[in-house]
């Protein structure tokens, strides 16, 4: 009989464990569904809800880590989750062309640079087309790593904290104290691009790729940029290029958005340029967060100027 | 009284015909105003219900009924257009929700609805079969044009041109269908849905092609200049977007001056509705904001002077049946002399002859109430399903 006992006994403790799984699985989920679900176009704007929203927002970046979310295109089933968001947030300034060729709920969307419309930076460089009665016109002439320029940052996650706050007034007051925290980091990080820029504000730079136009006008810097990928060597038209750019702008950097292969290094090199990367962070870095990569940038800019 | 009546009865009976011209007359004269009025009280309650659930209504200065006729019922009669800008301006004011509205296109009779995503929750639209809007060019049928056209999801629909003989005008577009709506008893049902960027793409203000700037054909290139490219007629611009082509396509410009016939704005509260149409008040803004329950009201105002025209007809053929049927009694009184004085001979007295005579019209009215209130009935019963077959169609 005890032998029988302790034998129930023991068959009970994984019917317990089983059931307050089950329970704590349930609230779990329960608190889940009470968070209010944001999905953002970059992550730049997933880190400031992040840091703004606390555990009360579920944050969904769903662009893979291995692609520019800038030129990425969401699948049907992306664009659904997108459609069913509580919030989604976008960067404006025509990042994520794709937002522009789908059906989202405009109630929900958030374009977090809209206040600062007349800010936006216009590419002077770029081939026109023209056809019909049309007249000359190009597709991609606006500049949109705004984030890059921080009190624009700020500006945008300033728009992130009322799109939360409105959608959740109940937790505004935790909202506002998590963007004042965020906004005081974001002006550090703001000093700190200042105080290094202001050593020598004519210095040459250049830029490998044509993403640091806010950087540059946001913090007066003296920036040409090229159209070089990180992963792929300089062809000869792009050295001749290079060439006729330092006649003119004798730059002893170039910004890259990613540690470049060496044989661009070493190609710089030859010409007295040399390379440091200050990574826009439009994705998801592998280490760290928003905040560690800027700092590395400054940290990248300070070599720079030296 | 019994016998009275039976002997009216057995009269009536006996002159079938006669009884039957009677009580059709009868029972018609008091049937048609009645059913009139029914099938009016239905339709103002279905005209305005529509008018009631949208709260505000944005457009250019001009006729209200156009706009509120186009916006809630898409009429054919397209108003003066605003641009995508009205929509931004009352989103800024952080009052209401904006839902841009553009119906101008129509695809095999039915018309097209560009908007955004917001309108199916604002009116309350589910889908019965696929799914909703996702990408450029796709569309959502509304029940009756699914039903009628016999189409699905993944079918497809094409645009029909807004004028036959402009040659040079823009390529019609192939949508492809992805969903069809639950019924809804209202115009969504005869309507075609698209998103508003589709709706631009329709009229040429956004195309799909292949990239000028990069293309190796150099038989489309007509002009290649320092920071231009010209392309000649030869390039080739795509008349449905897929997956595939879905890049190539683009809009030139600012969006936020491309035209939308109406904007439905949604306020938060009551206060944040009337602080909204405050905005709209001077005198030198392009821009009107209706309250179409209002205009709706005004327009059946005007109905119903309609109404006691007719009222008035139908009184008048009333009051002339009414004569003809005194006179028919008249002239069947004259013609039954000798079988009243039949009747008097045998000993009956003047009294009893009228109460027969009263016994006659009695049934005659009781048959043509009894009638014209089953046909009222019926009209009762189809009021709303016979309104949606005179006015959505």
């Amino acid at each position: 009989m005890i032998m029988f006992v302790l034998r129930e006994k023991n068959l009970m403790r994984p019917i317990h464990l089983l059931v307050m799984g089950l329970l704590l699985m349930l609230v779990t989920d329960a608190s889940a569904g009470d968070r209010l679900s944001v999905y953002t176009v970059n992550y730049p704007l997933a880190y400031f809800a992040e840091r703004i929203g606390g555990d009360q927002v579920e944050v969904v970046f769903p662009a893979p880590p291995d692609v520019d979310p800038a030129y990425w295109v969401p699948d049907q089933a992306i664009i659904t989750d997108y459609q069913q968001a509580d919030l989604i947030l976008l960067n404006g300034a025509n990042y994520a062309k794709w937002v522009s060729k789908v059906s989202l709920p405009r109630s929900k969307m958030i374009d977090t640079s809209r206040k600062f419309k007349d800010r936006y930076i216009y590419a002077t460089d770029v081939t026109t087309h023209s056809h019909g009665a049309e007249g000359a016109h190009a597709h991609e002439s606006l500049a949109f790593t705004t984030w890059l320029d921080l009190s624009l940052a700020k500006l945008q996650a300033a728009e992130v904290y009322k799109a939360m706050a409105r959608k959740r007034p109940v937790s505004e007051m935790q909202f506002k104290q998590n963007f004042k925290a965020l906004a005081e980091d974001l002006e550090k990080i703001h000093e700190g691009i200042k105080a290094v820029v202001a050593n020598d504000p004519d210095r040459a730079l250049l830029g490998s790729h044509p993403v640091y136009d806010y950087l540059s006008a946001g913090y007066g810097m003296h920036l040409k940029s090229v159209h070089w990928e990180p992963d792929e060597a300089p062809s000869f038209s792009q050295m001749n290029e290079l060439k006729q750019v330092l006649e003119e702008h004798q730059a002893a950097y170039m910004l890259w958005e990613e540690v470049p292969i060496p044989v661009s290094v070493d190609q710089l090199k030859a010409k007295g340029v040399a390379s440091v990367t200050f990574n826009p962070c439009g994705n998801r870095p592998e280490n760290g967060d928003f905040m560690t990569v800027m700092k590395k940038n400054i940290d990248s800019l300070k070599i720079a100027y030296r | 009284m019994i016998d009275s009546l039976y002997l009216a009865w057995q009269y009536i009976r006996f002159n079938k015909f006669k009884t039957i011209i009677l009580v059709a007359s009868i029972t018609l004269i008091a049937v048609l105003p009645l059913s009139l009025e029914i099938l009016l009280a239905e339709s103002e309650r279905q005209l305005l219900s529509r008018a009631e659930s949208t709260p505000l209504l944005i457009g250019t200065k001009g006729s209200a009924l156009d706009l509120a006729m186009n916006s809630l019922y898409f009429d054919d009669e397209v108003p003066e257009l605003l641009t995508m800008a009205a929509a931004d301006r009352v989103y800024d004011t952080d009052l209401a929700l904006p839902i841009p509205l553009y119906v101008r296109f129509q695809t095999r009779g039915h018309p097209i609805v560009g908007t955004t995503f917001d309108y199916f929750d604002f009116r309350k639209l589910k889908i019965a079969k696929g799914q909703p809007l996702t990408i450029l060019g796709d569309c959502v049928l509304g029940a009756k044009v699914a039903s009628e056209l016999g189409l699905g999801p993944s079918d497809s629909l094409v645009s029909s041109p807004e004028n036959l003989f402009d040659l040079a005008g823009v390529y019609p577009l192939k949508m492809q269908v992805v969903g069809v709506l639950e019924p809804n008893h209202s115009a969504d049902d005869l309507a075609v849905f698209v998103d508003i960027k589709t709706a631009w793409v329709i009229q040429g203000l956004g195309h799909g092609h292949e990239d000028v700037t990069r293309t190796r054909d150099s038989t489309v290139v007509l002009k290649r200049s320092e920071g231009n490219v010209a392309a000649n007629a030869k390039l080739f611009h795509y008349t449905e977007i897929t997956e595939e082509n879905l890049d190539g396509f683009h809009f030139h410009g600012d969006t936020s001056i491309y035209p939308v016939t109406a904007v439905i704005a949604v306020p938060h509260d009551e206060k944040s509705g009337t602080l909204l149409r405050g905005r709209y008040l001077e005198s030198e803004d392009a821009q009107q904001i209706i309250l179409p329950a209002e205009v709706i009201d005004g327009l059946l105002q005007n109905i119903f002077r309609i109404r006691n025209v007719l009222d008035a007809v139908i009184a008048l053929v009333g009051l002339a049946t009414v004569l003809v049927i005194l006179l028919v009694f008249a002239l069947s009184l004259r013609l039954r002399q000798r079988e009243i004085q039949t009747i008097f001979k045998l000993g009956c007295r003047k009294a009893m002859i009228g109460r027969m005579l009263l016994a006659e019209i009695l049934i005659i009215l009781l048959v043509s109430g009894v009638l014209c209130s089953a046909v009222l009935g019926v009209v009762d019963v189809n009021a709303e399903e016979l309104v949606r077959r005179l006015f959505v169609g």
